[in-house]
């Protein structure tokens, strides 16, 4: 929308929440449409061109949905501060207000808000086809006539009469619209009048009831200078203001004005009988069955972003590693190939093995969210979530965050509260990811008996479950610690719409999830890309010419030995990352991590997975001169690579003491670390993404690997 | 004492109330705006599995409420 010139006309979409506006924006705008960020916030937000008949073009605008220019979130108070800013570049010159007509009542009053601005605007009833199936009749007329403003029936969900609504649409941009009230909805009342006339004076804003949502807005809205804001504060001062107290009354005053409309104008009003939603959330509600229902959909979403992730993971990587291979044979060799092959394309391989999963999570989450689920899940875990600093809605990050933390981090942006949302981000990474999953298998095959405990249960099996139980408790109390910490001035709220059930909107479905995807891509894969060609020059350079000495070094040991080729390659890969500048970084964090029970080895394999854990069994197979990183052929050779491994990390000692690395101590240490730690750049790029800074991004990386250093080292202590 | 009036977590299942006004002028606010205004009525039908939070019905709307906001409700009795 930024990019609009001055002369394309400026529409913007508004509602309560749950009217149906996507599908309308939609409707309206076609596949023409982006997310962007509006300047100075950091939600996105959507808008799309609409393109009339005669060729002419004006810009749409998806605002968040809110109920009142009262806002209490900090989602909803964009919504405020952009329509009482008309020197905004985003100021819209014409608004589309969307309704649900079945509880159009309750849907006007922000429409009246906006009318007192004095912004030209139509009214669009929404849902015409469900309306009409219940019997609901509007006189649309009448309606139009009472409130002054132009109204259309519209449907977002079958595209009903939008051809009605760019028709209007135009007259509005034409400024030819049939009606066009003048006199305010809203009489202000001696004192608010008092009040308004002192900001006029003072500020120079003309219309009135702008005046006024300045004084009751005039600590937070961003526009404001300072002297403005100081002058704002003696105004609603002397005049003994009472912001509060003001809102309620004008909100009721609003609805005592506009409920004799909508009676006159609504025929055959509608009855709520005992419908299919109610019946369903008897059950998914329920006392027992509705916990019990939402764990056993949880699982089954868990249970699907593994399965189905599985063969387009397979594909992406087969293809990769097919295309890797090809590189190699047709290039000439030299550095220039291998960033090309291991730089480059490692990056992008990095960035698209995340897609399946994303594109699962995002479409199960979506689905949940259309047909109302979600509200539900928010209403049952609210008190739950909130003894952890959290909201209702965190419950889905933080299972969504069991396969993957990015897509998790990402669906918290439907959590309303900032603080509750910040929370949610900074706790999700926690959970174990399924990255976490190849290192938990080979530390515990290393390290751990195969014995029962207690006659039944596997140590093994206890201890990989134990990685997750920490997890989840880690994530709780640094909630609850967050909590104590942060104090926020937003208040939180619950007070929630549970809305009816209906079938998902398909569409939107597969836009939200493209959108998703998209963003990741370009957002998130900017920076994994930039991490991956460091880390690759990391390990392939190292200071003066010590890796090309290394590798002469490897070479005659591995001809004096006899080596095969493989394992002559393996030698020269090993000795090659030692000489490296990420061998040397290994070697110098050794100190730091001694205590934990690391070597430099683990140095190295932790410093290299820090741009993804899975990167940590690579890295100690080329380490312990395993052969390649990459996947065998037969699951049978990839079982013998990882005894084969096991056996050779167990006779790995100390060069100082010549005592055993991987004792029980070590591997438990190990396991606890990376439960802990946030290693995981794509993690970091989201969380910059999502909170719009750095701090939170490096607070995050802070906390996480400090709280994993202390834990580890304790593990380590009691075990050794 | 006697009280001249309840709250919404003194409705039983099933049991409406009109709406009287409000304790709390903030949730006054975000409630009036979400279509719960004194006059209307109010239909509790479930509390929350876990405690602290309540399902109610709003002429035809669905509203969920933590336990504040629902003690903020004054009902008629």
């Amino acid at each position: 929308m930024t990019r609009g010139d001055a002369q394309t006309y400026k529409i913007a979409l508004v509602g309560n929440p749950n009217c149906g506006k996507s599908t309308v924006f939609n409707q309206l705008t076609g596949l023409r449409q982006k997310t962007g960020n509006f300047p100075g916030v950091t939600v996105d937000i959507k808008s799309g061109k609409i393109r009339f008949a005669g060729g002419k073009e004006a810009i749409l605008t998806d605002l968040p949905g809110t109920y009142s220019l009262y806002p209490t979130s900090s989602d909803e108070k964009i919504v405020a501060a952009l329509l009482t800013h008309p020197t905004n570049a985003n100021f819209p010159d014409g608004i589309i207000y969307i309704a649900d007509t079945h509880h159009l009542e309750k849907h006007l009053l922000l429409l009246t808000q906006i009318m007192d601005l004095g912004i030209p605007i139509l009214l669009a009833l929404n849902m015409a086809d469900t309306a009409a199936e219940l019997g609901i009749k509007v006189n649309i007329a009448r309606l139009s006539e009472r409130l002054g403003v132009p109204v259309v029936f519209v449907s977002g969900r079958t595209g009903e009469n939008i051809d009605r609504l760019q028709a209007e649409l135009e007259k509005m941009m034409l400024g030819t619209q049939a009606i066009h009230k003048t006199a305010a909805f809203y009489t202000l009342t001696e004192a608010e009048k008092q009040l308004v006339e002192a900001v006029q004076l003072n500020l120079g804003t003309e219309n009135p009831y702008r005046a006024l949502l300045i004084a009751h807005h005039y600590q937070w809205l961003p526009f404001l200078q300072r002297s403005e804001r100081e002058t704002l504060a003696a105004i609603v001062e002397t005049k003994h203001f009472q912001s509060l107290r003001a809102q309620v009354d004008e909100t009721l005053d609003r609805f005592d004005r506009f409920t004799p409309f909508v009676q006159e104008s609504v025929q055959e009003a509608p009855t709520f009988p005992n419908t299919t939603t109610d019946r369903l959330d008897a059950l998914l509600t329920h006392r027992i069955g509705g916990p019990l229902i939402f764990f056993a959909v949880m699982l089954l979403m868990f249970q699907a972003i593994f399965d189905w992730s599985v063969y387009p993971m397979d594909w992406i990587e087969t293809g990769f590693s097919w295309l890797n291979d090809g590189l190699k044979a047709v290039l000439p060799a030299g550095w220039f190939s291998d960033l090309l092959t291991d730089g480059i394309l490692a990056g992008f391989s990095g960035i698209l093995i995340f897609i399946p999963q994303i594109a699962i999570l995002f479409l199960l989450i979506t689905i949940l969210e259309e047909v109302g689920y979600m509200s539900r899940v928010v209403f049952m875990f609210d008190k739950t979530m909130r003894r952890a600093g959290m909201n209702g809605r965190s419950v889905i990050s933080l299972i969504g965050g069991g396969a993957c933390a990015v897509p998790a981090i990402m669906s918290s942006r439907t959590i309303g509260n900032w603080q509750e949302r910040l929370i949610t981000i900074m706790v999700t990474p926690f959970i174990s990811c399924s990255a976490r999953i190849p290192v938990y298998l080979v530390l515990i095959g290393l390290a751990v008996p195969a014995i029962k405990v207690g006659g039944f249960i596997n140590a093994q099996t206890l201890v990989f479950a134990s990685m997750y139980a920490l997890g989840v408790i880690a994530a709780f109390a640094s909630g609850w610690a967050m909590k104590k910490w942060l104090r926020t001035r937003e208040p939180s709220f619950l007070a929630i719409e549970l809305p009816e059930y209906r079938m998902p909107d398909w569409k939107n479905v597969a836009l939200t999830v493209w959108e998703k995807v998209a963003a990741f891509v370009w957002g998130a894969g900017k920076i994994i890309l930039f991490v991956s060609i460091a880390l690759w020059g990391l390990s392939r350079f190292g200071p003066g010419n010590a890796v090309e000495t290394a590798e002469n070094t490897a070479r005659e040991k591995a001809q004096t030995t006899q080596l095969s080729t493989s394992e002559t390659e393996d030698l020269i890969a090993h000795h090659r990352l030692e000489a490296s500048y990420a061998g040397q970084m290994g070697k110098f964090i050794e100190p730091a991590i001694r205590p934990l029970g690391y070597d430099w080895k683990i140095g190295i394999a932790l410093l290299t997975s820090f741009a993804a854990r899975e990167v940590f069994t690579g890295t100690l197979a080329v380490l312990y001169n395993m052969g390649s990183a990459e996947p065998d052929i037969s699951s049978r050779t990839e079982n013998q690579a990882k005894m084969t491994m096991r056996a050779k990390m167990r006779e790995e000692t100390f060069s100082d003491n010549g005592k055993p690395v991987y004792t029980l101590a070590t591997a438990l240490s190990l396991l606890v670390f990376y439960a802990l730690a946030l290693q995981c750049m794509s993690t970091i790029a989201v969380v910059k993404r999502e909170t719009g800074s750095w701090k939170w991004a490096l607070f995050q990386f802070t906390f996480m690997s400090a709280l994993a250093y202390v834990v580890a080292w304790l593990v380590y202590l009691v075990f050794s | 004492m006697l009280r001249r009036y309840k709250t919404v977590p003194d409705l039983k299942a099933h049991e409406s109330a009109a709406a009287i006004s409000f304790v709390d002028p903030a949730l006054a606010c975000k409630l009036t705006a979400m279509g719960v205004r004194p006059g209307a009525v109010i239909e509790m039908i479930r509390k929350a599995p876990f405690g602290k939070a309540y399902y109610i019905k709003v002429d035809g709307i669905r509203l969920a409420l933590r336990e504040e906001e629902a003690f903020s409700i004054l009902l008629e009795i």
